[in-house]
C-alpha cells in the first residue's frame, strides 16, 4: 500500500495537467471535432513531459534544487525575471480557471450557480496549503481524481465503432482547416506539457525530501501518473468522438462533456464523474496556487515550503495568499473560466522553451548531478524536444490570431 | 600539490541560491558580490550580496530601478546597502552555496511574517528567532563583481576585441578572517561578440551535452579568448584596456577551461599558466571547497 501512496505526487501533478478544467473541455471539444485525429499529440505530450519531469525531479532529488532555481542560475536575473512573470502570469489565470472549474462542478452536483460556490472553494483551497500536510494533500487529491477513470470505462460501455475510431487516427475530417488542426495541436500539447506541473513536481519532490536514494520512486512517479492522464485525456477525447462527432455537435461546457459519461456508465458513473471533476480541477487548483509561490520564492530564493511552518515562508505563503485572492476576484468577474485556460494554455506553449532549456542543460551538468547526468537516450529525446518545444513556442501566438483561437 | 580552486563567477556562484549549514534555512540568492582590491592591486571575493539593493541594478531597466528605489524608500538608513554575507562564512560551495555564522534574516520576510503571516491562526509559533541587526555596510573602496560582465575589452592599440562573459576566479588571495583564501580575480572571459552566456559550456573535458546544444553555444562564441589579469592594462567602468595587443592574447580553448575542481589549497601553489591542458578531475557535487583550516 505505501508504494501506491508512493506514486501519488506524480498523478496529482499529471492530473492538474492533463484533465484539468481546461484540458476537460479542451479533449471533449477536440474529440467533437477532430475525432481520434489529434489523438498523436497527446502522446507526444506525453513522452514529452515524461521527460521534462524526469529530468527536473532527478536534478531536485541529487541536488536539492527546484526548477526555478535552475531557471535564475543559467538564465540570469533578466531573463529568469521575463520568465517569471510570464509564469506567474500563467499560473494566476490558470488558478482562477481551476477555481472556476471546482465550483462548475458542485454547480452540476447541487444547482447552485457556481460563482456562490467560488469563494467557498477558494477558501478551502487556502486552508488546504494553510494547514494540512504535503504528503496528506498529495494522497487525498491524487487518489480521489483516479474517479475520472469512469471516462474509460465510460468510452468500453458506450461500444464505439473501434475500427471507426482507429481510422480516424490518421484522417483529419476535411471540414477544418489546416491552421485550426494545428492550433489545437499546439493547445493539446500545451495542456500535456505545462510549466506548472514541473514546478510543482519538483518542489514537491524536495517537499517530500527526496534523495538519491529516492530516484526509483522518482522515475514511477512520472511513469504512471503522466501516461495516466494521458490515456485519461485519450479516453475523454474517445467518448466525444463516439457521441459528438456523428451527429456535428460542439462542446463547449462541462456539463456537455459530462454526457457521454452518462451514457456510458449510467447514474453512477454522472456522479463519480462530477466527483472526479471536483477532485481534479481541486487538485489543480492547489498546483497552480502553491506554483505560484514556489516560483516567485525560488527566483528570489525566499525560504518556501511546507516543509516548515508557515510563519517561517511568510513571503512564500503571503504570495500563496495574494495569489489565490487574485484568481478569486477574476472568476468573480464572472469571465468564462473554459475560455481563460484555452488562452493559458497557449500562452504556456509559447513560454516553455524558457524553462525547458536550463532544465536540459543542469540534467547534464556534473557539477550538480555527479554520476547521475543525463544518458545518451534522454539527451537524444531531449534534443528533438527542444527542437521541437522551439518550433511551437514561435508558431503559439500567430496561430492563435490567424484563427481567431481555434474558431 | 595540489592547485588552487578555479571557478566562473558568473557559472557558480552567482544567482545561486545560498542555505544556513545550521538548519538548512534557505538564505538568499547570490544577488552580487562585493570585492576589495588586495595589496598587489588584484581584486578578490569579500562578500555575497543580496537583497533588492543588489539584484535590482544587475536587473536593469525600469523594473530594476523601481526594485532599488522602493527599498531605498522604506530603509531607514541615509545610505542603505545590500546584505552582506563574508565570503568567510561561506563553507561549501555546489549546487548551492551553504553559509556558517548566526542565522540572519531578510528585511522583507520579517515584514510579511509580522504584517500577514502571524495575525493568521495556526502559523506556528514560537520558532526560534532570526537576529534582526541591520545590515552591516559595506567597507569604503568596496566595488561588485556584475558590472564586469559584459565589460568592453580594448587591446594595447585601442584594437577591439570584445566583451567579458565571465570572470575567472581562483582561490589563492588574501586569508579571510583567518579561515580560507580568498576568491582572487584570475582574468577573464572575452567573446567577440555580444552572444550571451557562456552556460557552463565553456567547461570540459569535452563539454557536457546534449551535443547540438553545446555545438551551438560553442559556435555562437568561437574566437574567444582567455585574458590573465596580468594582461589587464587599466580597468574602469567603461572598459578593460589591456597591456598587450590582441595576437599576444592566448585563445580560449573550450572543454579546456579547469573549474570545480581542487579543494582550497595553501596559498602560493599554483601560480602558472592558466590554459594549463591538463584533465579535468571528475568534479561532482561534492567537489566543493570545504574550509581550510
Amino acid at each position: 500500500m505505501k508504494k501506491v501512496f508512493a506514486v501519488t505526487l506524480g498523478v496529482l501533478t499529471a492530473f492538474g495537467g492533463f484533465v484539468d478544467i481546461g484540458d476537460l473541455v479542451a479533449n471533449a471539444l477536440v474529440g467533437s471535432r477532430f475525432g481520434m485525429s489529434l489523438a498523436w499529440v497527446v502522446v507526444v505530450g506525453v513522452v514529452g513531459i515524461c521527460l521534462f519531469a524526469e529530468m527536473s525531479g532527478r536534478i531536485a532529488a541529487v541536488s536539492g534544487r527546484p526548477v526555478f532555481d535552475l531557471v535564475r542560475e543559467r538564465l540570469g536575473p533578466r531573463t529568469g525575471l521575463v520568465n517569471l512573470v510570464a509564469s506567474f502570469f500563467i499560473n494566476v489565470l490558470t488558478l482562477a480557471a481551476e477555481i472556476g472549474g471546482a465550483a462548475l462542478a458542485l454547480e452540476l452536483a447541487t444547482g447552485v450557480n457556481y460563482l456562490l460556490w467560488v469563494p467557498g472553494v477558494a477558501l478551502v483551497a487556502w486552508l488546504v496549503m494553510w494547514r494540512v500536510k504535503f504528503t496528506t494533500m498529495e494522497r487525498v487529491f491524487g487518489l480521489a481524481g483516479l474517479a475520472l477513470i469512469v471516462f474509460a470505462v465510460a468510452l468500453w460501455q458506450l461500444g464505439p465503432d473501434w475500427a471507426e475510431l482507429g481510422r480516424q487516427l490518421t484522417n483529419p475530417p476535411p471540414d477544418e482547416g489546416a491552421p485550426t488542426y494545428w492550433y489545437y495541436a499546439i493547445a493539446l500539447l500545451g495542456g500535456a506539457m505545462t510549466p506548472y506541473e514541473v514546478f510543482f513536481f519538483s518542489s514537491g519532490g524536495v517537499e517530500e525530501h527526496w534523495s538519491r536514494r529516492d530516484l526509483a520512486v522518482e522515475r514511477a512517479n512520472v511513469l504512471v501518473g503522466f501516461p495516466l492522464g494521458g490515456f485519461l485525456s485519450l479516453a475523454i477525447a474517445g467518448c466525444a468522438a463516439t457521441v459528438f462527432l456523428p451527429v456535428q455537435a460542439q462542446v463547449d461546457t462541462l456539463s456537455q462533456m459530462l454526457l457521454p459519461a452518462g451514457l456510458g456508465a449510467g447514474q453512477i458513473g454522472l456522479v463519480l464523474v462530477i466527483f472526479g471533476v471536483f477532485a481534479a480541477t481541486f487538485g489543480a487548483t492547489l498546483e497552480t496556487a502553491l506554483s505560484s509561490g514556489y516560483t516567485i520564492s525560488q527566483y528570489f530564493g525566499w525560504q518556501w515550503g511546507k516543509f516548515v511552518r508557515p510563519r517561517q515562508a511568510a513571503r512564500f505563503h503571503a504570495v500563496v495568499l495574494a495569489g489565490v485572492i487574485v484568481a478569486t476576484a477574476l472568476i468573480l468577474t464572472t469571465i468564462d473560466p473554459i475560455k481563460v485556460t484555452e488562452y493559458s494554455l497557449v500562452f504556456s506553449a509559447a513560454a516553455l522553451p524558457l524553462t525547458y532549456l536550463p532544465v536540459l542543460m543542469i540534467a547534464n551538468d556534473p557539477d550538480y548531478m555527479g554520476q547521475k547526468v543525463n544518458g545518451r537516450f534522454s539527451n537524444a529525446l531531449g534534443t528533438v524536444y527542444m527542437v521541437l518545444l522551439v518550433v511551437v513556442a514561435a508558431a503559439a501566438i500567430p496561430l492563435m490570431i490567424a484563427t481567431k483561437a481555434g474558431q | 600539490m595540489t592547485a588552487a580552486r578555479r571557478l566562473h563567477a558568473e557559472l557558480h556562484l552567482l544567482d545561486r541560491q545560498v542555505i544556513h549549514s545550521g538548519d538548512g534555512r534557505l538564505v538568499c540568492k547570490v544577488d552580487d558580490l562585493e570585492l576589495a582590491t588586495g595589496s598587489d592591486g588584484r581584486p578578490y571575493v569579500t562578500a555575497i550580496l543580496a537583497g533588492p539593493l543588489a539584484l535590482g541594478p544587475r536587473v536593469g531597466g525600469v523594473l530594476g530601478r523601481l526594485m532599488v528605489a522602493v527599498t531605498e524608500m522604506l530603509r531607514p538608513e541615509e545610505h542603505p546597502g545590500p546584505r552582506r554575507i563574508p565570503m568567510a562564512l561561506v563553507s561549501d560551495i555546489g549546487s548551492a552555496l551553504v553559509i556558517g555564522g548566526r542565522p540572519l534574516e531578510m528585511a522583507l520576510e520579517r515584514w510579511a511574517r509580522r504584517t500577514v503571516i502571524d495575525p493568521i491562526p495556526g502559523s506556528g509559533h514560537a520558532a526560534p528567532g532570526a537576529s534582526a541587526h541591520l545590515p552591516e555596510a559595506a567597507p569604503p573602496g568596496a566595488a561588485r563583481l556584475s558590472p564586469l560582465l559584459r565589460l568592453r575589452v580594448t587591446d594595447a592599440e585601442g584594437q577591439e576585441v570584445g566583451q567579458v562573459a565571465d570572470v575567472g576566479l581562483r582561490q589563492d588571495g588574501p586569508l579571510l578572517a583567518g579561515v580560507q583564501h580568498a576568491l582572487r580575480i584570475d582574468g577573464f572571459i572575452v567573446v567577440p561578440r555580444h552572444t550571451g552566456r557562456l552556460f557552463g559550456y565553456e567547461r570540459g573535458p569535452g563539454g557536457y551535452g546534449p551535443g547540438p546544444v553545446r555545438a551551438i553555444v560553442r559556435l555562437l562564441h568561437r574566437g574567444s579568448r582567455f585574458v590573465g589579469w596580468e594582461q589587464v592594462g587599466d580597468l574602469t567602468g567603461d572598459g578593460i584596456r589591456l597591456s598587450v595587443p590582441e595576437r599576444d592574447l592566448e585563445p580560449f580553448v573550450f572543454g579546456r577551461a579547469k573549474t570545480g575542481e581542487g579543494r582550497s589549497a595553501p596559498l602560493g601553489s599554483g601560480g602558472g599558466k592558466e590554459s594549463g591542458g591538463g584533465k579535468e578531475s571528475g568534479g561532482g557535487k561534492e567537489s566543493g571547497g570545504g574550509k581550510d583550516s
